[in-house]
């Protein structure tokens, strides 16, 4: 019985630690999220559905992960031919490879931000990739906040020198606690 | 003749604006997507009626060099240039807050051919002499 009593704490610890862990860093992509995408030229344009899982809290990042998917056939250009195209197996392959997706296997602060690093699938081609955003909290909710670059070519996306190789991505995703 | 040709183009530019109207109320009733922010009813107007009073003025400078052909080079002309047209609207970057981009060119693909649709039908009617 004495036993018991002197595990039972630590028990009763892990449980309330665990479930202020969950409580506080799991959260849900908020509607008015944003997924652009531009390149020098005129192209450009949004994914409008984004979905996943994030965990993530600002004073444990090492704790945090991401398993988040783009929809490929929610692009818009702005032009109806334009988004036919990318959807093509010329471009994206939507048809095959419906989603973009990005899993973090570790996060690390990473000056006035954070680093996701893991994998990003693109076009049915799985590569390393380091994702920098920056979090803000505000209330019970916070925002999300990326800009980065992808050269399409490393997924063989299109073709060389049809539009910029390097396309540059910038998410900006508000979230609300679970 | 010119006076005669601008009311022409400004009654056709009307008869078609109206028309591209109706089409595009239609349009947005039954496939449920709205593009009524770009494609406004008084730039639909507006624009029928330039094009129309350009046509009017396109074919006063065509009759001064053309003379008798200058109605078969007209017509033809400006059904070409009806249809070339189309490709600018197919082209069309819209704003990306607009869904179903892939519906805008079907919407003001019409729209571009009314124009001369109203022109050739009321034509006959300003200008009877030469149908005889």
């Amino acid at each position: 019985m004495r036993k018991i009593l002197n595990v039972l704490p630590a028990l009763l610890l892990l449980v309330v630690a665990s479930s202020f862990r969950q409580a506080g860093a799991d959260w849900n992509i908020g509607t008015g999220y944003s997924v652009k995408f531009s390149t020098s030229g005129d192209v450009g344009g949004i994914f409008r559905t984004l979905t996943g899982a994030i965990h993530f809290d600002e004073n444990s990042p090492a704790t945090a992960s991401f398993n988040v998917a783009v929809d490929i056939n929610s692009i818009n250009t702005g032009n109806g031919v334009m988004n036919t195209h990318a959807k093509s197996a010329e471009w994206f392959d939507g048809a095959k490879y419906p989603k973009i997706t990005f899993v973090s296997s570790k996060v690390v602060k990473a000056g006035a931000g954070y680093q996701a690093i893991g994998t990003l699938t693109m076009h049915g081609v799985t590569k390393p990739f380091t994702l920098p955003f920056t979090f803000q909290r505000s209330g019970a909710g916070g925002l999300f906040h990326a800009a980065f670059t992808v050269n399409r070519n490393d997924y063989g996306i299109g073709k060389p020198g049809d539009v910029d190789d390097n396309i540059s991505l910038e998410l900006s995703v508000p979230v609300t606690k679970k | 003749m010119l006076k005669k040709l601008l009311l022409l183009g400004v009654v056709s530019g009307i008869l078609s604006g109206i028309l591209s109207i109706i089409y595009a109320k239609i349009y947005t009733h039954y496939l449920g997507v709205d593009f009524s922010t770009i494609a406004t009813p008084v730039k639909i107007i507006v624009s029928s009626l330039v094009g129309c009073l350009l046509a009017a003025i396109g074919y006063w400078l065509l009759h001064k060099v053309l003379k008798s052909k200058t109605e078969i080079v007209f017509n033809l002309l400006f059904t070409v240039l009806s249809f070339v047209s189309i490709l600018g609207a197919i082209a069309t970057k819209l704003p990306l807050e607009l869904q179903s981009p892939e519906l805008f060119p079907w919407l003001v693909l019409p729209m571009h051919l009314f124009p001369v649709l109203g022109w050739l039908t009321l034509e006959p009617i300003f200008f009877p002499s030469q149908k005889a």
